[in-house]
């Protein structure tokens, strides 16, 4: 018994990336859906199932609930929702839960979607207006430890520390993602090249965290359609087979201050990563291409340790210069610019650019790519999955 | 430099809440005692709080003072503003507590240049009001 292509990605569509959408989440995540559906050549009618995920912890903001994105589109009914905790954690996770659910039969058509506008929306990522009345958060806030950024450079500097990674290293990945984005129109920061010296000389955001490193602050939607390979048939795309779905958390998990494991890195990647490739029959050699969640640079090179590609320590030589990380290279990574500078939706828009790569029609489009990795936010428990062509 | 605070929303960020299991620990804060949860059992800490030992699974914590000396693990220099309430620059740094096996903490230095600091720094604890009613703890540079 394995969820080993038990079920496949059949639609993807997406709104505008923007800095101001004009409209809501429920109406970005409509349109969304409904380019999903034409892309895959299914009723709107069909969908039954919806998978979702909003911001971390105990006051997860999903602005676009399913119920009202449903209601708006008029589908009659949904046999299958499910909520992925975690923030950017939950991404690959959406397609997992969508895969168990048209599997195992509860669901036909599940739709998995993440909507948001920090751009122009009252919710800002990283800019706290209290407080939240969660008591995590009483051990960092009342220090001014206050945001994504500053939490995540806590944990870079120890790797870096470390492993002797360098900043011109974190800013191959920048500028490697950069490249990618030039080729796609669909990225924010399509026809603005980035050099090597506008990186390093960047203002610090946290240290060694500079604008540069940090992902996109931008309103959009992705939505992707998932069914069974049978149902696949009777549909428009050649399907992305769900070869692997890989979760974790590891021990002593919080939400993006895990600081108290004997070593700080990504353990939950780790996790994550033996269950994917395990349920995929892959190693890391087996990896045409990969869609490593990049919130910030350096979580690229912490990934290529923690999912196998290198060992730990190795992860920032493997960019040094760009050149095993580009197109051409020995694993092309964030193909579409990724969340450094296509857009940034919560890592849904990396399973879309995963599903591109296999249908063979990405604006970066890696050679006879077979077999993906996309992988989910870290810091937070996580998620991953391997997307193929099938058997 | 610890963080310096504007006091117009001193409310929304000083105010600690809590779980019932955590009430130790800010009980120890308001008597300005650093202290962290030992298992009475396997003699594990935690930090961050918790309900059970991860170790041996009992619910028999005991909360012990800290000696309050450790070393800087990591940190970073805040810039960029988050928000009005910090002025910037400011570091965050996270302690290695030298006597209290793997407990780890988040706090900002006090009377100390970003610049000097440095891992595996000493530093020891020191208590600073923040508000009428808390303080908290912060590090200083062991001279």
């Amino acid at each position: 018994m394995t969820l080993r292509n038990k079920a496949c990605v059949v639609g993807i569509g997406s709104t505008e990336f923007t800095r101001n959408a004009g409209r809501s989440e429920i109406h970005l995540a409509v349109d969304a859906i409904t380019a999903a559906c034409d892309d895959a050549g299914l009723e709107i009618n069909q969908i039954d199932g919806m998978s979702s995920y909003g911001t971390a912890g105990i006051y997860a903001a999903e602005m676009a609930p399913d119920i009202d994105v449903a209601r708006s589109m008029g589908i009659p009914n949904l046999k299958y929702m499910g909520q992925t905790p975690w923030g950017g954690g939950a991404s690959c996770g959406t397609v997992a839960h969508a895969a168990m659910a048209v599997s195992s039969g509860v669901a036909n058509y599940v739709v998995c979607y993440r909507s948001l506008k920090p751009a122009s929306g009252t919710v800002r990522y990283g800019r706290p207006t209290a407080i939240p009345a969660e008591y995590r958060y009483s051990y960092y806030m009342p220090f001014g430890f206050a945001s994504p950024t500053s939490w995540v450079a806590m944990f870079a500097k120890r790797w870096m520390h470390e492993t002797g990674a360098t900043r011109e290293q974190l800013g191959q990945v920048a500028l490697v993602q950069r490249e990618n984005a030039l080729r796609n129109p669909r990225a924010m920061f399509y026809g603005r090249p980035l050099t090597i010296e506008e990186y390093m000389f960047s203002p610090v955001a946290s240290d060694p965290f500079t604008l540069h490193d940090t992902c996109l602050e931008n309103d959009g939607s992705v939505a992707l359609i998932v069914t069974t390979p049978e149902r696949a048939m009777e549909l428009k795309q050649k399907p992305a087979f769900v070869s692997g779905v890989g979760w974790g958390t590891s021990y002593d998990a919080h939400s993006m201050t895990s600081y108290y494991r004997k070593n700080i890195g990504l353990p939950e990647c780790i996790e994550a990563g033996k269950d994917v490739f395990k349920m995929a029959q892959m190693t890391p050699k087996d990896i045409d291409v990969a869609q490593l969640y990049d919130a910030f640079t350096a979580t690229v090179p912490m990934q290529l340790e923690a999912y196998g590609f290198c060992e730990y320590g190795e992860g920032g030589a493997f960019c040094e210069g760009g050149d095993r990380i580009r197109l051409g290279g020995e694993l092309p990574v964030n193909t579409s610019g990724g969340q450094l500078s296509e857009a940034y939706i919560h890592g849904m828009n990396l399973i879309a650019e995963g599903v591109r790569q296999i249908r063979g029609t990405s604006t970066s489009q890696v050679d006879n790519a077979k077999n993906v990795l996309v992988t989910g936010g870290l810091g937070v428990p996580t998620s991953a999955l391997i997307l193929t062509k099938g058997d | 430099m610890s963080v310096e605070y504007n006091p117009k929303y001193m409310q929304h960020f000083y105010n600690p809440v809590w779980e019932s299991f955590e009430d130790g620990y800010w009980e120890g804060i308001k008597q300005r005692k650093l202290v962290f949860q030992k298992c009475g059992e396997c003699e594990t800490f935690s930090h961050p709080p918790r309900v059970m030992c991860p170790n041996c699974k009992a619910q028999n914590w005991v909360w012990v003072e800290s000696s309050g000396k450790g070393r800087v693990y990591s940190w970073t220099v805040l810039r960029q503003e988050v928000h009005p309430a910090f002025r910037v620059p400011f570091e965050v740094v996270l302690i290695e507590m030298d006597n209290e096996e793997g407990v780890r903490i988040v706090s900002n230095m006090v009377d100390c240049n970003p610049d000097e600091i440095d891992f595996d720094m000493p530093v020891e604890l020191c208590f600073k009001e923040v508000t009428e009613e808390w303080a908290l703890p912060f590090f200083k540079k062991v001279e």
